[in-house]
């Protein structure tokens, strides 16, 4: 038995196992391994920054991560949503420390170096007196994210400036955001601020869960068929398709069935539907028309989840929401979520209001399903740091099963949609695609 | 309203919550209780109000509470089987508010010390709850309740509890 160190050949032996269903466990807690996906994930890809109407006006900020890049998203004098490194040029102190806000400059407390909304260096305390007129203060600028873009109101940030469009990379996910982000004449608002709180996970874990693991509802979230709030059928969150998308992405539709008495259009209220055939084209509408629940992962950790819910009990009525949320990787075993709750700006309050109290009751740390959800990737977590499953020698003792489905379900080609739609939920082809495209990435710079 | 009554009912009631005695604490709330944990934020100095009201870890009522209640009690709450230890340390009472003789306003300080399955870590939450009390036929009941978390990013893994 070895311990093994993670090179190129190792890595692509796992490639294969990965490719045939199978993922070593080591994969979740190796600390070479995070670091390697700090390298070539996380430093590379688009990450999620947050959502326009965070930074409506001009002034207006908010402080997130990029994994542990500190960055201060602002909206500048002109109106452009601008993204800096959260640091002085000076001595590299954190610059901004409130969590939201509306500035019109940033001083820093060390020596109280100042930049204005557009990063530019406005401000030095005694500055000719100790710089001399000669220093160029164009270039103590605030450092930006190499790149910032948009869609749909959510705003990427990458520390990649050669990395491809945020559309190129979202690609066929655009389809299926514009279902929730887009379908609306004045799109999405976030309700307050976003929650965040701390798991002893590793991300892939609850990305994965997220992105392609509509299986676990019968048994994770028992509870609620117990209660009478799930229907019994331990196949209910298995009916309608799982798409798998380019570049690990995934989404899972679960569809609304004559038998189940769900309204259209996740019960949205019937003064919203003309927008819907407004905003979105006809293949679009009737795919949103027959949607019960959406929940999956952009690549690599901004999953979303946007189900109906209720919290009174069996007979209360069931309300959706569009939840997205953030798992950043904080060591291999701990994530910080930040979760954020949309809702459409034009819906009625009294919706709006339903769907926030929908989903404070199930999702969030107190939600009646998530509660579950965190304690179970726990213990995934607490169970992978042994030596049987460090270690490298990838064989049957210390790979974990994600089988279901491969070379058994065909890929439905009546699906109207975009990507690769498999006619059930309960499938590992999503999983398969996240890990293939985790690995991918691990090998690009690998020695 | 004497202050011993208030200190009684608030003891009593975390003595039920770490005995996991929910359905006896269900009893102490009135029907129209408004339950509500506000998300705390870190803000800049000039903007001194760091409670953000729009969004909250939990905004519940008697029945919502209740249906958490039931769903602790099922087989398959896996946040609570086995289920976790807490001590809800409750101090620093104060009477801000009354309301004629029956009715007050009280701000007390909570620390909630959790402790799961084996780990040696101990979870924490902490902050400051607002209650409204009132005395209902020779009871008190709690008729709302805001808590205050103290932490921005919370440390607990999940609120499988209550506060």
């Amino acid at each position: 038995m070895k311990y093994g160190k993670l090179d190129r050949s190792l890595l692509e032996n796992v490639r294969a196992k990965v490719q045939r269903g199978l993922l070593p466990q080591w994969a979740f807690t190796d600390p070479d391994v995070f670091q390697a996906e700090l390298e070539r994930i996380f430093a590379k890809t688009w990450n999620f920054l947050g959502h326009e109407s965070e930074v409506a006006r001009p002034g207006d900020y908010v402080t997130r991560w990029i994994a542990r890049d500190p960055v201060l998203l602002v909206r500048d004098a002109e109106g452009k949503v601008q993204a800096y490194l959260n640091s002085c040029t000076h001595r590299g102190t954190k610059l901004c420390t409130a969590d939201f806000g509306n500035k019109k400059a940033f001083t820093c407390p060390y020596h109280g170096w100042t930049f204005n909304l557009a990063g530019e260096l406005t401000g030095i305390v005694a500055g000719n007196k100790v710089y001399g007129k000669e220093m160029d203060r164009s270039q103590w600028s605030l450092r930006k994210i190499p790149r910032v873009e948009s869609y749909q109101g959510m705003i990427f940030g990458s520390l990649n400036e050669h990395v491809e469009p945020l559309e190129t990379f979202l690609g066929d996910m655009k389809w299926y955001f514009d279902l929730m982000l887009g379908r609306s004449d004045h799109g999405m608002e976030v309700r307050g601020i976003p929650q965040r709180w701390i798991i002893h996970t590793n991300w892939k874990i609850s990305a994965d869960n997220f992105g392609g693991d509509p299986y676990h509802t019968a048994m994770t979230h028992r509870s609620t068929v117990e209660l009478g709030i799930s229907p019994k059928d331990p196949m209910y969150a298995s009916y309608g398709y799982q798409i798998v998308l380019d570049n690990g992405h995934g989404i899972n539709i679960v569809t609304r069935r004559k038998d189940m008495n769900v309204p259209p259009f996740q019960g949205l209220p019937q003064a919203m539907w003309p927008m819907f055939e407004r905003n979105l084209d006809p293949v679009q509408l009737d795919v949103f028309r027959n949607t019960m629940i959406t929940v999956g992962n952009c690549f690599p950790n901004l999953s979303f989840v946007s189900p109906m819910h209720g919290t009174g009990g069996p007979d209360e009525p069931l309300t959706s929401f569009v939840n997205f949320r953030v798992w950043r990787p904080l060591t291999p075993t701990s994530i910080e979520v930040t979760s954020w709750l949309m809702v459409d700006k034009d819906a009625p309050e009294a919706f709006k209001e339903a769907s926030y109290l929908s989903y404070v009751g199930s999702f969030g740390p107190a939600g009646t399903l998530e509660q579950d959800d965190a304690e179970i990737w726990t213990r995934v977590a607490e169970a992978s740091q042994g030596w049987m499953t460090q270690d490298k020698d990838v064989h049957y003792n210390n790979v974990l099963n994600y089988l279901m489905g491969l070379d058994r379900v065909e890929p439905d080609p009546s699906w109207p949609g975009p990507g690769v739609a498999y006619p059930t939920c309960y499938l590992d082809a999503i999983s398969r695609a996240f890990y293939e495209r985790w690995i991918e990435c691990l090998l690009d710079d690998a020695i | 309203m004497h202050y011993d009554d208030i200190c009684r009912f608030l003891y009593t009631e975390a003595s039920l919550l770490d005995a996991r005695k929910y359905e006896e604490w269900l009893d102490l709330l009135d029907d129209n209780i408004r339950y509500r944990m506000p998300l705390r934020a870190t803000r800049d100095f000039k903007d001194p109000c760091d409670i953000v009201n729009d969004m909250t870890f939990f905004d519940e009522t008697k029945q919502s509470l209740r249906t958490r209640v039931e769903r602790l009690r099922t087989t398959s709450a896996w946040a609570e089987n086995p289920h976790t230890r807490t001590r809800h340390v409750v101090t620093n009472i104060l009477v801000t508010g009354e309301n004629g003789p029956d009715e007050a306003t009280v701000q007390s300080y909570v620390l909630i010390l959790r402790s799961i399955r084996d780990k040696a870590d101990v979870e924490q939450l902490f902050g400051e709850r607002i209650d409204v009390i009132r005395r209902v036929d020779g009871s008190l009941k709690l008729m709302e309740r805001t808590v205050h978390p103290d932490q921005t990013v919370l440390s607990m893994l999940n609120l499988s509890i209550f506060v």
